[in-house]
């Protein structure tokens, strides 16, 4: 699994896939405030992808993986925080 | 299998394979000639996409591989070179071959896989390295669209460094993606596929409508849009995005959107100020103040529905309402409109001119010609229809004649010969119509003369320059048509024969390279076409020996030949200057043929040469073939004969008496020549009228000319010309080579015309 929620954070780490895109929505839907953390994430799926840009949670480390540093970081700062 | 969508396809590719075919040469001749690079490039890439609407692989594939080796030559990769436009060239004859194919059977013949792989292979092998991997097609300058609305979304320094980009010559493309909503279930992942995109320049994920509430949110509806900018070709994305490809909208972004983008205006907000500008700057009149009022709310509410600053402008508005002077309003305006950050300014210039160049020339913006294709079996049915219009009208004097003479009414006769006037002049506008309809410039011709010089002279090793003038000269379709043949040999001959090597050109003084000229124009009712060459010239010496070693004429009249006559010698049959026979022309085929092909067309053909200059062959054809103007004269005790007028010289009435005999033969003395004298009742085996010694009766005597000589024919009465429309003989009387034809005369009888040069 490539998500781990705690109490006030989800962390997803390596390659999140079309499966996890229901957890990640369940998850933040229990806890709006929770925080993500993208530090260790490498490619996330597009079902996830859009879990992420629709409820614009807070982010806590941006993803280092270039792909994504480049093309989504923008698209999440926009909103929360 | 045939549909009409294919026999269309087939029409239209002739036409672009010609037009790539001539493009080329030209691009030959001059390597930086961006209009025949972009002709080219663009009839090649249409054909491809034609033929894109068939199932034609192989086809498809070696255009394909064309329109990628043009368009490196294009974007200035590749260097034209001789060898390159020989490849391009086979590779065009090789899709001619099968676009006839194609007419004949519907298909390719068998083996065009083969072949279209391995002329692919070699048009592949002449891409530059870094191309030919990607297969790059830069995308065809007349698809830039003019305005992709969401451009000015994108953020500034994506955008910008998408304009840098694009002056430096790369190609953006705009790529607009909506995945199925379902598309998660098809084990897609749309986000990946653009970790693939080379050269991605801006990358925008948005929800195509708001996003519903987190509650409602289904994470497997995809509600994404996608939207970037690339540098990566055509070809890659559609590569990439092969799966999805009907999901996808590409459009080529031209550098100059990306900079107008800069203003934070869309094109279609500055074309709506643009016009409001016009507006301001017409003339002050009675009206300024309406028009004011109506500037100023379109513009407020134009700058407010783009999110645009409006004190600026409302403070113009206010002064111009005080002053009455548009010059604040303008200024703002034109603020709004030039606005534009630095880079673009000065780097943009450039690039955006290139790009509006390359816009304005483009093909789409030219009006598609009003062009009808027409087959012609139903112009030539419209052509016969008129020439029986021809006869029938021709009746009508006749039957005025009859009103007056059976009838003994001469008004009706008269209302007859009025109305006569009117039909008469309405069939000869109709016929002029139709004979415009059926006019083709000689350039139909001409086409293809370029390409056969290039080749032949590469064969060769000779040095040639065709120079083509007149091509606009228009001539009946029959005559352009059957122009082809003659002119192939003659200009065949001039460059076997005619043109000397390099070398021997520079021993004598003259520039390298030959020159050809191909000339057509218009002289009174005939079209005239000449093949000039700088050659060698014809030596009427060698010529006189070789028709004398040939057995063509004898040795004491040959010596008695003018220079010119002796020239003329190579129009008679069985004559070939040829030393060998050489793949190119002399292949005992000599231009007797051409002389009798010009001839059946009631042409003729000349030849001046100057030994050591060149020489000059001219054809002269009449402009249209459907209508011949002949004599009537009347033979055999009232017997109608047509005699074309080309051949007739004069007519004479000669006293009897002075008709002088040679042994069997008659002849007169005509202005000190001995005409010799024949009686067409004698000719056409009729029986003569008999006469009774009155001396000074005289005979009605037509001089006519056939070739170079003057024959007098005898006949019983001149009778008026007439326009006919001639109709040679078929079937059966095929055969009979006195006549020409046959015409239909008013009062139904059937005119026989003469063809004098087989009957004397």
């Amino acid at each position: 699994m490539p998500i781990h929620v705690s109490k006030t954070e989800v962390t997803i780490k390596g390659t999140c896939t079309v499966e996890d895109a229901l957890p990640l929505l369940e998850a933040l839907q229990a806890t709006p405030a929770a925080r993500v953390a993208l530090m260790h994430c490498t490619h996330i799926h597009t079902a996830s992808l859009q879990v992420l840009l629709a409820l614009q949670p807070s982010i806590v480390s941006w993803p280092e993986e270039a792909f994504l540093a480049r093309w989504l970081t923008p698209l999440l700062n926009q909103g929360g925080r | 299998m045939t549909t009409p969508l294919l026999v269309r396809f087939v029409s239209e590719a002739r036409d672009l394979l010609q037009a790539a075919a001539t493009c080329l040469l030209r691009l030959e001749k001059s390597p930086d000639d961006e209009a025949a690079i972009n002709e080219v490039f663009r009839a090649v890439h249409t054909l491809k996409g034609s033929v894109g609407l068939f199932d034609f692989p192989a086809f498809t594939k070696l255009v394909h591989a064309g329109e990628d080796l043009l368009s490196a030559v294009r974007a200035g990769q590749l260097a034209l070179s001789s060898e390159l436009v020989d490849l391009l060239l086979d590779a065009l004859d090789q899709v001619s071959a099968w676009v006839d194919s194609i007419d004949a059977i519907g298909a390719l013949p068998d083996g065009a896989d083969g072949v279209s792989r391995d002329i692919t292979a070699r048009l592949r092998t002449a891409l530059p390295q870094d191309l030919e991997a990607g297969a790059a097609v830069v995308p065809l300058r007349a698809e830039i669209l003019s305005s992709i609305e969401w451009l000015p979304a994108v953020p500034a320094a994506e955008r910008l460094a998408a304009l840098r980009a694009a002056l430096s010559g790369a190609d953006i493309l705009a790529l607009e993606y909506l995945p199925a909503e379902d598309c998660f279930f098809s084990g897609e992942d749309p986000a990946a596929l653009f970790r693939q995109v080379p050269g991605l320049l801006a990358l925008a994920m948005e929800p195509r409508r708001d996003w519903p509430a987190a509650e409602a949110l289904d994470p497997y509806c995809c509600l994404l849009r996608f939207r970037a900018l690339t540098t990566a070709s055509r070809a890659e994305i559609e590569h990439l995005f092969r799966y999805v490809i009907e999901q996808v909208a590409l459009t080529a972004v031209a550098p100059h959107l990306l900079a107008v983008a800069e203003t934070g205006l869309s094109p279609a907000v500055a074309s709506i100020l643009d016009g409001q500008r016009v507006i301001l700057e017409l003339p002050a009149g009675d009206d300024l103040p309406s028009r004011l009022t109506s500037v100023a709310r379109t513009v407020e509410n134009v700058l407010h529905a783009a999110g645009q600053e409006t004190t600026d402008w409302r403070e113009a508005v206010r002064a111009t309402e005080t002053s009455g002077d548009t010059a604040p309003l303008l200024a703002v305006l034109a603020r709004l409109l030039d606005a534009r950050p630095e880079v673009k300014v000065d780097a943009a210039a450039k690039g955006l001119a290139a790009a509006e160049g390359s816009v304005l020339s483009s093909p789409d913006l030219r009006h598609a010609s009003r062009v009808l294709k027409v087959d012609q079996a139903k112009i030539d049915s419209l052509m016969n229809l008129i020439g029986e219009l021809v006869v029938s009208k021709n009746s009508l004097p006749f039957l005025a004649r009859r009103a007056e003479e059976v009838y003994g009414s001469r008004e009706m006769s008269r209302e007859i010969k009025d109305l006569f006037a009117v039909v008469d002049r309405l069939a000869q506008e109709m016929q002029a119509a139709i004979m415009a309809v059926r006019m083709l410039p000689v350039s139909e011709v001409f086409e293809r003369f370029p390409r056969l010089v290039r080749d032949i002279a590469r064969k060769l090793g000779k040095r040639i320059d065709l120079v083509i003038e007149g091509e606009d000269t228009a001539a009946d379709k029959t005559i352009v048509e059957m122009l082809g043949d003659p002119l192939l040999h003659i200009i065949r001959n001039a460059l076997d024969h005619g043109i000397e090597t390099p070398d021997e050109r520079e021993a004598q003084g003259k520039p390298v390279e030959a020159r050809v000229l191909l000339k057509a124009f218009q002289e009174g009712d005939q079209v005239v076409i000449e093949v000039s060459d700088d050659g060698r010239g014809i030596d009427p010496v060698k010529i006189r020996a070789a028709a004398v070693a040939k057995g063509v004429i004898d040795a004491e009249r040959a010596a008695g030949l003018t220079d010119q006559d002796a020239v003329n010698l190579v129009f008679l049959p069985g004559f070939s200057t040829a030393g060998q026979v050489s793949d190119l022309s002399g292949r005992g085929v000599g231009m007797d043929v051409v002389v009798s092909t010009v001839e059946k067309a009631n042409g003729s053909v000349s030849l001046s040469s100057v030994k050591g200059e060149g020489t000059t062959v001219r054809l002269s054809l009449p402009l249209s073939m459907a209508v011949t103007r002949v004599m009537m004269v009347e033979a055999g005790g009232g017997m109608l004969f047509g005699i074309p007028m080309d051949h007739i010289a004069e007519t004479v009435r000669i006293p009897r008496d002075s008709i002088r005999h040679i042994k069997q033969s008659e002849a007169f003395v005509l202005r000190d020549t001995i005409v010799p004298l024949l009686r067409l009742d004698t000719l056409l085996g009729l029986e003569r009228n008999v006469w009774f010694g009155d001396p000074t009766e005289e005979d009605a005597v037509l001089v006519v000319r056939i070739g170079n000589t003057l024959t007098g024919l005898v006949v019983d009465h001149f009778r008026e010309g007439m326009d006919i429309i001639l109709k040679p003989f078929d079937g059966i009387l095929a055969g009979l080579p006195n006549y020409s034809g046959t015409a239909l005369l008013g009062d139904g009888r059937v005119l026989l015309v003469l063809n004098l040069k087989e009957l004397l």
